[in-house]
């Protein structure tokens, strides 16, 4: 017997069969709904009429992430295997469990019929709904097949949506699904007493962020298309300033469908980012600070507007933003490796500035010390910004009127030198500090529900069995997420020693695939540098194909990975570790094989998920807010 | 749609009387008709032989003075100075130097600098043997707000379009149209449409990428046409490189664009996909289409207007084998709308495609001009067409299998049959740079005649061109 409150969906199914039957069939009007509404005992859900109250304004509230939306391997409706992630990370995804042979009508109907209004909402906008991807997946495997999905789903489907109605190859594919989504369902037996009949389970309608994180859950009784439709605005709104804005995420498959941002509409918030200094988010220690080149308001805001001057290059092409984007987690999402000046090759990825405060060695290969001096190393890097020496640089800076007066004023009277452009860029990379992540509010805040059960799991792994904090370390006050030390993990050795494959795979556009002769890359192209990491700078053998241990905070925005970018997903780094690195003679010993189970795997991704700071959509916007420099009069 | 008989006839009729309005504009005699058909309808014409062809060259580290130049090369078989670099005028850096266009009155040629974003404004005019720099735009992207990489200058009365790659933001695909005047002045921009902001455009299939290439006009029937090819990371970065980055393949356009040419509104956003470049729109009266190829998928779409009035986009041939990346680059119509060259950059053949049927392209005969091919200009007529071979700088191959051209302009005759080579001038041992972008030059236009050419019959004429 159900409690008291819950409605047993097993007894109300036979009257709301017909109900449906009618509704469907019949195209019921809603004033003939109410009619209904008034004479049941059981009241129909408000999914099914108009909302009662005015839903709060899009934008004017937040949704705070709820954990990851769990992955799954699924059958589309043509039969085709693919994954749940597959299908989210480029879109809001909204997400339904039903079946086709549903017949509760405050159930699976209810689902598909408010998803089905919210779609005709969505069509009418400008951009027709076409960030936004609906997934009704059945758990129902046994009598779902793909053409049943195709059969049920296809009358749903107003034009080109985008909504997929997926089923499972089986019950033992299914399980994991429903796990991560905690939908337990109860099969009722039929009349021979095998598990065949209705399927009683509790409804529940997901909202999926473009990050994969669970953004709001629905049940029949919260369950509107009106609310619905302003919680995905909401998340538009705020996932403008998120991720590059120019959205390649499922570029692989053929169903790719862009989400292009307006550059014209790029525009920001400056905020006080000088607050750091006295107080860094929740998770991070005090911003060190050396003795001589105290932060101030008036350095950060100079070398601010360095840091997006494309004129402190050779050519006036480049500024330091230009492979470190603030909205692709100011590194580069684009790229695998930097291109520098009049497209010069660089060997290696774009590393993240987030936190770069923290770092005891500078460059991948941990070449230098300090940020007043690492500066200098782009601007005068042959295959970067380009510059042919100091004094032109400063020339270049003294020739902008403004930024005379800047210097002088930030410095109290010191001109424009090596020394003070250092000093200024400095402060402004210094203060791009960004915790107080989930993570951090539930380890460091107390906040019990801070983690979801899997990114709690994920940290017991990252601890535990899968050992990364070995490396990527925390502490009991905070967590930096790197030992600042060197490490051979095999990516830096396969590249210099391990023949490369005779073939590779090139993508020409969506979905679409060639697979060319590794020569006819070879021939287009100048050999790519080789690349000995810290053994470059120190000259010992050992030291070959060592790199700079990254931090983890913000993880998720600066993909692709590793030091040469050659790893374009997270899931994808946690199997390169799970397989114990790349085997070399001077591997790290603290890489070893890690037999992760593929649940593990998933926690361990949701963990790293969870290291996205507060802040990131205020420093972006603040970003936002700088003008570029460019050649030309004010 | 089908292209009725009846348009087809209308088609016919139309190349009638466009071969017979210019037999009559020229002295009611049938002129040896020459021009390069790409340009812009709005544009003055060249009738008779062309003296010039006006080179926008890349400089190379490590080959001559290693900047960016204009090359003036005698092209007039009566000139005793036929076959030779008659002029070159550098203009100091490298700005990945590529496409250039002149003004409607061809006074000035607009040439664009795809890294540094420097649009150099060449007076040809006052001496078409000797080019000279009449303005240098270095503030395009100030102005623009952001546009990076000018690529297409194209004529429209009294203005300039410019199509950019790029932008200042991400150096990433995002771009817009900007438009001059003649005289420099910028005018406005007009963001390609996105997601977020299509502009009032109906995105008709799957992609609103925002990215920009090559702009075309057909003003008869108010449209203007974009495509859409890559970022700055992508066209700067080496070509072997790009391939190799998983990521960066990830960034090419694949749209392209129908505008409302009057009100420059973005009307229909097709998908293209795989990096559509260049675009040609037919000559013929009634002939309301333009064809592009996609570098990436080596595919001939036809961008239409269908009987109903409504404008769309179709892939109608394959160009070589797409495994082998062809690299279809640039391509040329035909004066008569019947034959298409198109240039595969990878093998360096030029390939004629009978395009008498757009709808279905075949193929007819190719010839390897050598080790890469970009540009293809051919004269009005059809019987002269130049090639070059540099794609873009870090693009472009670094060696040549022996007995093939690396770094060249080439000049064909076309008899029907097979292209015939006339002469070949190399950059690199010229000790010039590598050739892209060729537009012609004649003394005809001003109402000069060549001084070093005596015979009447072997000098070119001008006449107003345009729609």
């Amino acid at each position: 017997m159900p409690r008291s409150g819950e409605i047993d969906y097993r007894q109300v199914n036979l009257v709301f069969t017909c109900l449906f039957l009618f509704l469907v069939f019949c195209s019921a009007s809603l004033p003939a709904l109410a009619q209904q509404k008034a004479t049941e005992p059981q009241v129909l859900a408000p999914g099914w009429s108009e909302l009662e109250f005015e839903p709060p304004e899009a934008g004017s509230y937040r949704l705070p992430p709820m954990g990851m939306a769990g992955d799954g391997n699924v059958l589309d409706s043509s039969g085709q295997a693919t994954t749940l992630h597959s299908l989210m990370g480029d879109k809001v995804v909204v997400m339904s469990f039903i079946y086709s042979s549903c017949s509760d009508a405050n159930g699976c109907p209810l689902a598909t019929h408010v998803l089905e209004r919210l779609q005709n909402q969505l069509m009418k906008d400008p951009g027709k709904g076409n960030g936004v991807r609906f997934i009704s997946l059945s758990f129902d495997p046994g009598q779902d097949t793909p053409e049943v999905m195709q059969r049920y789903g296809r009358p749903y489907i107003s034009g080109d949506f985008d909504w997929h109605f997926l089923t499972t190859s089986g019950k033992s594919e299914l399980e994991p699904v429903l796990k991560s989504y905690g939908q337990t369902i109860v099969r009722d037996p039929n009349v021979t007493g095998e598990e065949a009949g209705n399927i009683s389970h509790v409804l529940r309608v997901f909202l999926i962020d473009r990050r994969m994180q669970i953004r709001n859950i629905f049940s029949a009784s919260y369950l509107h298309a009106d609310s619905m439709l302003n919680d995905i605005r909401t998340l538009q709104m705020e996932t403008a300033l998120q991720g590059p804005g120019d959205v390649k995420q499922g570029y692989e498959h053929s169903n790719y469908q862009t989400q292009a941002q307006s550059l014209k509409n790029r525009r920001g918030k400056s905020m006080e980012l000088w607050s750091y200094s006295e107080q860094p988010p929740l998770g991070l220690p005090p911003i060190p600070v050396p003795g001589d080149n105290p932060l101030s308001t008036e350095k950060i805001e100079l070398g601010r507007l360095l840091f997006f001057d494309r004129r402190l290059s050779h050519n006036n092409t480049f500024s330091c933003a230009m492979c470190h984007v603030p909205e692709q987690g100011f590194a580069s999402n684009e790229l695998a490796t930097a291109v520098g000046i009049e497209g010069r090759t660089v060997r290696r990825n774009s590393p993240t500035i987030y936190n770069v405060a923290y770092l005891e060695n500078l460059f991948h290969d941990g070449r230098e010390s300090t940020l007043e001096q690492q500066i200098w190393g782009p601007l005068l890097a042959r295959n970067e910004m380009g510059n042919p020496s100091v004094g032109r640089v400063i020339e270049q800076i003294n020739a902008i009127p403004e930024y005379r007066e800047r210097f002088q004023t930030a410095f109290a009277g010191r001109p424009v030198s090596m020394e003070t452009v250092g000093m200024a860029l400095a402060s402004y990379e210094r203060v791009l500090v960004s915790a107080n992540s989930p993570f951090d509010r539930w380890y460091y805040g107390g906040e019990k529900d801070a983690l979801s059960a899997t990114e709690q799991a994920g940290f017991r792994l990252f601890n535990g069995k899968a050992r990364c904090s070995s490396c990527h370390q925390i502490s009991s006050e905070w967590a930096l997420f790197t030992d600042n030390q060197m490490h051979n993990t095999g990516i830096g050795y396969q590249r210099s020693m391990l023949q490369t494959p005779k073939e590779t795979r090139v993508q020409i556009a969506p979905g679409e695939h060639i697979t060319v002769r590794s020569d006819v890359v070879e021939d287009a192209s100048e050999p790519l540098p080789n690349d000995l990491g810290l053994y470059e700078i120190t000259e010992s053998p050992n030291d070959r194909w060592k790199y700079r241990t990254p931090t983890l905070r913000n993880v998720a925005l600066t993909a692709p990975y590793m030091h040469n970018g050659s790893i374009s997903t997270l899931r994808e780094v946690i199997d390169f570790y799970d397989r114990g690195g790349i085997n070399n003679e001077l591997l790290d010993p603290l890489l070893q094989p890690l037999r992760l189970s593929d649940e593990e795997s998933r926690q361990l991704l949701a963990f790293l998920q969870a290291l996205t700071g507060d802040n990131v959509d205020a420093l972006v916007a603040d970003a936002f807010a700088v003008p570029v420099g460019n050649t030309g009069a004010d | 749609m089908k292209i009725t008989l009846s348009r087809i006839l209308q088609r016919k009729a139309g190349l009638l009387f466009l071969s017979l309005s210019l037999a009559l504009a020229a002295g009611f005699s049938m002129p040896l008709i020459a021009d390069e058909t790409c340009m812009s309808p709005y544009m003055a014409k060249i009738t008779g032989q062309e003296d010039f062809v006006y080179v926008w060259t890349l400089g190379a580290e490590g080959v001559g003075d290693e900047q960016d130049k204009l090359v003036t090369v005698d092209v007039n078989p009566a000139s005793p100075n036929y076959g030779k670099v008659v002029h070159t005028l550098s203009v100091g850096g490298r700005n990945e130097a590529h496409h250039s266009g002149f003004t409607d009155d061809r006074h000035y040629l607009w040439a664009g600098g795809l890294d540094t974003s420097k649009i150099f404004i060449f007076d040809v005019h006052s001496d078409p043997a000797r080019p000279t720099l009449h303005k240098t735009i270095d503030d395009f992207v100030k102005t623009s707000g952001g546009v990076v990489g000018p690529h297409t200058t194209y004529a429209l009365p009294g203005r300039m379009m410019l199509t950019g790659l790029s932008n200042d933001k991400d150096h990433g695909g995002r771009t817009a149209l900007v438009e001059y005047t003649n005289s420099g002045d910028y005018v406005a921009t007009h963001w390609m449409p996105t997601d977020e902001d299509l502009g009032g455009a109906v995105k008709s299939g799957n992609f609103a990428d925002g990215y920009g290439y090559d702009v075309r006009a057909l003003p008869r029937r108010n449209v203007m046409i974009t495509s859409s090819f890559t970022g700055w990371n992508n066209y700067m970065a080496n070509l072997g490189k790009v391939m190799g980055d998983a990521e960066a393949m990830k960034r090419f356009g694949n749209t392209v664009v129908v505008w409302d040419l009057h009100s420059r509104k973005p009307k229909k956003v097709f998908d293209v996909p795989g990096a559509p470049l260049e675009i040609r729109c037919a000559w013929g009266p009634h002939n309301d289409y333009c064809f592009t190829t996609t570098a990436l998928t080596s595919k001939i779409w036809l961008i239409y207007e269908d009987d109903e009035g409504e404008w769309q986009a179709k892939a109608v041939a394959d160009i070589g084998d797409a495994a082998k990346i062809p690299l279809p680059v640039d391509i040329s119509i035909s004066a008569d709308d019947s034959l298409l060259w198109i240039d595969t950059w990878n093998d360096g053949k030029a390939r004629l495609f009978d395009i008498s049927d757009p709808f279905k392209p075949v193929q007819i005969q190719e010839t390897k001009i050598g080790a890469q091919i970009n540009m293809a200009s051919q004269s009005w007529d059809g019987k002269r067409i130049y090639f070059t071979s540099s794609l873009l700088a870090n693009w472009d191959k670094v060696e040549a299998p022996e007995g093939e051209d690396l770094q060249y302009f080439k000049s064909y005759t076309w008899d029907g049959a097979k292209l015939n080579h006339e002469f070949s001038i190399d950059f690199v041992a010229e000790n010039l740079g590598l050739p892209h972008q060729m537009r012609f030059g004649a003394y005809s236009l001003y109402g000069k005649s060549n001084p070093l050419v005596s015979s009447p019959e072997s000098t070119s004429s001008g006449l107003s061109g345009g729609q």
